[in-house]
């Protein structure tokens, strides 16, 4: 540990617009800002001080702050969007430990009469990155969704810049990436599939949830590892004042959550289980088919955590799930996560403060094929061990450095196939693939004035491949032109690649900004899927001698606004990005069980641009948000449409979401959200052919034409039966896609069943109006 | 997987009763290309070569024929080389030639002053042992194909059938990536109710080479499970000079069984 902090001094003199020179006297005053009736830790809570204009710092993701000012006495005020402010008058002489405790607004529509000045709410928008977005879980609580099951990782779909994959399909698409392009976090430990019932759900208990950080560009260089975005999403900590439950109850699903204080209310644990039981309901069908259909899935979150004393305090934090889904007899997938990190906080002093994590992550597939003849079980892991050091150093109230150290390592399974003694199919065990993906990193955030903001660092990632296993190459026929084997531990390919991140904001006055930023990201594992079925069957493939990491370049700038004392923000963004070694599929490519699947892939570039606006009403009874993205998507792919640019599968041109929430009276609350898209671009036939007699289709250039329009209105209603400071008990309402709009899960080109001698087009559409009721409590 | 979207269809059927599924006429374009299906066999001759046009996707399956090709079928194995003649518009059929396994055959079509060449050469035969029927779906009876893969070689397959000596179209493909050597029962593929107590069902497996594989096998993605694919593409042709289609020299076993289902 002490040699990390000589690095860090070393860091220090290594980065300009840094004197230490210069200090003055100052006084440090640091803590943890937290919730008052739970206890929890509000990270991203701002600190300023009335007398010190352009002073301002908040909480880092455990809810720790610093600040160093010069000796005096101020007042100081945290704030917390969906808190009262809380003000304290302080006498600064000597460093100072403040924790300090925010009360949660019960009613946001008070908070809009005693609120007076534009400090007591909080203006995020105006110094937080470009592109940079936070949620907490009560911004989502009466967004209307799917079934009624809360859900954050939908509920962010509805931002601009995220665009859904589209119903009953898993993932998203941030500013024109991939799906596989989002770093996916939960308590710092990746998510490989975010989703249950392959898409229907994502694997987030609302629940178990404090909030999501995203980061569409600029993102610190403390995140690395995927181009499009981040998606750092928090666990409650638990209650640590006093034991709760709460938990609702469903149409599909139920979830209930245990919460309370440990040790003396030193610490606390949280445990949350929900489980379907569709099911059930599957008993009661008399189709046989139906009946012997497996669908159901389960999760759990657990966290603990315990301050050991002033300055140390360890998480323990945990998330497993797993998804059955069989029909029939015959062919059935299972699926799940697993996730545990374990956490060190410590404040070495006022101005520095250290987290150690070890992070295991786990994501395993398994797919079984049944007949009374073949029996075959294919089982797919990807796992990761990881070590992650992290710095920050808060130099005085202008300077806060960050600073640190991770590895990863990455074990896949791309799949190991049992087969029956009677099947047509060999027992077959591919190659485990492993791979250590490194990385530091250092960034400076400096207030220069207080209108200007900059941040700028430096992450610095590595790749090494690692035996043992046989290395190919290919021709561009995909021949195998070598074959190389390394023994375990050898390092077949090492890429190092720096990762410059630039951001900066520019305060215009009390209610606008300006910001830029660029920054460039790397990708090392690699999701491979030429079907449009989200299978979890997909195959996850680290970098190679044969696939080099993808990169993209951002560069976004944007101008903030508020109105109403901040009751109001405005936003519009724009940015352009490109891409390198973007991965496609030779025609015909065998992504399964194929040892030599790299010589089906073909590798290429790609751009993105668009634009992005964004209004959102934060107080009163009427709150809500419209956002609108106008962008491009195009990706350029040697052997694809002449090796011309073509506009990617996520490409759509307008994307508009509405979101309101009305507060009618205490019991009720009224929600709708509508969203409208341009039809994704998509491949279909020019003309038929015939094969043996069957019609076979010609196609022209890939995504020449486009599905028409997705668009759709939800609708919700929530009634608080009780709400006392003990028990909360609600009715949630909703129905998802109100007017029955057919959007398009698939289209499929056939003969016609009804005249052999004639083709059709038919589309299946999944949600044709979806009602729901759930029941919530809290006690 | 195939079945994936069928997972989310029936569980949104049960959780919902929402899903539903309608016939649509989005407007598509309309390409004219050339398209050119040739075989030679291990079965008597003589052997046909189709040429025709592709046709838009809303007309019947109607390909307009094209006549007044030149096509000649060598075997450059033995040098001899067959000028095959029109014998009804665009069925072209050969005279002499005969198909022999290990012989690599070219096949050349001259059309409008451009010329379009494919080579095959025709594996060694691979006998199919017996025609078994699955009748574990009662609505969905499907004969069963049982033959032994060779271990010693790479293989590739194409399944035809026959109901009552009429043609099935339907056609299924399969090689030995992952079955090398494998005794090998496939269940084949075909419409819902294609099959009744009763019928004679002849089972052909024949016997490809990898181009001839490829295309079918792209083809057969295409033609029944395009819904699937993020990028369907027109099969890959074992012909070049810019045509559809593929020439293969094929090896060909049959066996019959008769449907017994009450």
């Amino acid at each position: 540990m002490l040699k990390s902090i000589n690095l860090v001094a070393v860091f220090f003199f290594l980065l300009p617009g840094l004197s230490l020179a210069q200090q003055k006297k100052h006084i440090t005053i640091s803590g943890t800002i937290k919730d008052k009736a739970t206890g929890e830790t509000l990270p991203g809570a701002t600190v300023s001080f009335l007398q010190l204009l352009g002073v301002g710092v908040s909480a880092n993701s455990y809810g720790f702050y610093s600040v160093s000012v010069p000796e005096g006495s101020y007042t100081l005020l945290a704030t917390y969007t969906g808190y009262s402010t809380e003000t304290l008058h302080i006498e600064l002489k000597a460093n100072l430990q403040q924790n300090i405790s925010l009360e949660a607004s019960s009613n946001q529509l008070k908070e809009v009469k005693i609120s007076s000045s534009n400090s007591s709410r909080s203006n995020n928008i105006l110094v937080s990155p470009v592109g940079a977005q936070k949620l907490t879980v009560s911004d989502i609580r009466n967004v209307p969704v799917l079934l009624g099951e809360k859900d954050i990782l939908k509920t962010i779909q509805l931002l601009p810049g995220i665009v859904a994959a589209g119903d009953g399909k898993s993932g998203f698409f941030v500013r024109g990436g991939d799906a596989d392009q989002n770093l996916i976090l939960l308590d710092e430990a990746t998510v490989y599939n975010a989703s249950h019932l392959l898409g229907f759900f994502s694997v987030f208990n609302s629940d178990a949830i404090k909030d999501i950080q995203i980061y569409k560009s600029g993102m610190p260089a403390d995140y690395g590892g995927r181009l499009s975005s981040v998606e750092d999403i928090h666990m409650n900590d638990g209650n640590n004042r006093k034991f709760g439950m709460s938990g609702g109850i469903g149409l599909i699903a139920s979830r209930l959550t245990v919460e309370g204080p440990l040790f003396d209310h030193k610490g606390s644990f949280i445990v949350s289980a929900r489980r379907t039981y569709a099911d059930l309901f599957t008993k009661l069908v008399p189709d046989t088919n139906v009946k012997k259909t497996v669908l159901y899935f389960y999760d759990f979150n657990l966290k603990g955590n315990y301050q050991v004393n002033k300055n140390n305090r360890i998480f323990l934090s945990g998330y497993f799930g797993k998804d059955y889904l069989q029909i029939r007899n015959a062919d059935g997938i299972n699926y799940g996560n697993s996730t545990a990190t374990f956490r060190w906080n410590h404040i070495f002093n006022n101005n520095l403060f250290s987290n150690t994590s070890l992070i295991y992550n786990n994501f395993n597939y398994n797919t079984t094929y049944k007949s009374n003849i073949n029996n075959i079980t294919v089982a797919s892991a990807i796992t990761d061990y990881h070590i992650k050091q992290d710095f920050s150093y808060y130099l005085n109230s202008t300077n806060k450095l960050d600073v640190g150290l991770e590895s990863i390592f990455h074990l896949t399974q791309p799949g190991a196939a049992v087969t029956s003694q009677t099947s047509k199919y060999n027992s077959v065990v591919l190659q485990k693939k492993y791979s250590l993906e490194s990385a530091a990193y250092v960034s400076h955030e400096w207030t220069a004035t207080d209108k200007l903001k900059i941040t700028y660092g430096l992450r610095v990632s590595d790749l090494a491949v690692l035996g043992p296993g046989n290395f190919y190459t290919y021709d561009a026929a995909g021949g195998i032109t070598s074959n190389n084997y390394y023994s375990g531990g050898k390092i077949v390919k090492n890429y190092i690649n720096p990762e410059p991140r630039f951001a900066a904001s520019y305060q215009l006055n009390d209610s606008s900004s300006i910001k830029l930023s660029y920054d460039r990201n790397v990708q090392n594992i690699h999701l491979l899927n030429n079907s449009t079925a989200t299978s979890p069957t997909n195959v996850y493939l680290p970098s190679s001698n044969v696939v080099k990491p993808e990169i993209a370049d951002q560069v976004a700038m944007g101008y903030y606004r508020t109105f109403h004392q901040n009751g109001i923000e405005f936003s519009s963004e724009i940015y352009y990005k490109t891409l390198q070694n973007q991965i496609d599929y030779k025609n015909g490519a065998n992504l399964v069980g194929n040892e030599n699947v790299e010589a089906d892939l073909l590798f290429g570039t790609g751009r993105a641009y668009g634009w992005e606006t964004y209004i959102k009403k934060k107080y009163g009874r009427l709150t809500g948000w419209i956002s609108y993205t106008l962008s491009k998507s195009e990706r350029k792919i040697n052997g694809i449409n002449n090796n011309n640019y073509y506009p990617a599968s996520q490409d759509q041109t307008h994307h508009l979401s509405v979101v309101g929430l009305y507060q009618a009276s205490k019991k009720w609350t009224f929600s709708a959200d509508f969203v409208y898209s341009t039809g994704s671009p998509i491949t279909w036939p020019d003309g038929k052919f015939p094969v043996d007699g069957s019609p076979v289709y010609d196609y022209g250039n890939r995504n020449s034409q486009r599905l028409s329009s997705y668009n759709r209105l939800d609708l919700g209603a929530t009634l608080t039966v009780k709400k006392t400071r003990k028990v909360e008990s609600s009715w949630n309402f909703s129905i998802y896609n109100v007017y029955g709009q057919s959007n398009p899960y698939t289209i499929v080109f056939q003969a016609d069943p009804a005249n052999m001698n004639k083709t059709q087009v038919q589309q299946t559409t999944l949600f044709k109006m979806v009602p729901s009721v759930t029941y919530n409590f809290k006690f | 997987m195939k079945n994936i979207p069928a997972f989310l269809i029936v569980f949104t059927i049960i959780i919902t009763f929402s899903a539903c599924t309608k016939t649509i006429t989005p407007s598509l374009n309309n390409s004219t290309r050339l398209v050119i299906e040739g075989a030679v066999s291990d079965t008597a001759g003589p052997y046909h070569v189709s040429i025709s046009k592709t046709a838009n996707f809303y007309s019947d399956n109607v390909y307009p024929a094209v006549s007044g090709a030149t096509v000649v079928i060598t075997d450059v194995t033995t040098n001899i080389t067959d000028v095959l003649t029109e014998a009804a518009q665009g069925d072209y059929v050969t005279h002499a030639i005969v198909g022999k396994p290990g012989d690599t055959y070219q096949m050349k079509v001259m059309l409008d002053g451009k010329t379009y060449t494919a080579t095959s050469t025709m594996p060694n035969p691979v006998l199919l042992d017996s025609v078994t029927v699955d009748y574990e779906v009662s609505n969905n009876i499907r004969p069963t194909a049982n033959y032994q893969d060779p271990a010693n070689q790479k293989n590739y397959y194409k399944y035809s059938m026959q109901k009552n000596g009429i043609h099935v179209n339907h056609f299924q493909t399969f090689d030995d990536r992952l079955s090398n050597g494998r005794y090998i029962r496939d269940n084949l593929d075909c419409d819902t109710g294609t099959f009744h107590h009763g019928d004679m069902v002849k089972v052909s497996l024949v016997g490809l080479d990898a181009g001839a594989f490829n295309f079918l096998k792209e083809a057969e993605d295409v033609a029944y499970n395009n819904s699937n694919l993020v990028a369907p593409a027109t099969p890959t042709s074992n012909i070049t000079g810019g045509c559809i289609g593929y020439f293969s020299a094929q090896t060909v076993s049959s066996k019959t069984t008769v449907i017994k289902h009450f």
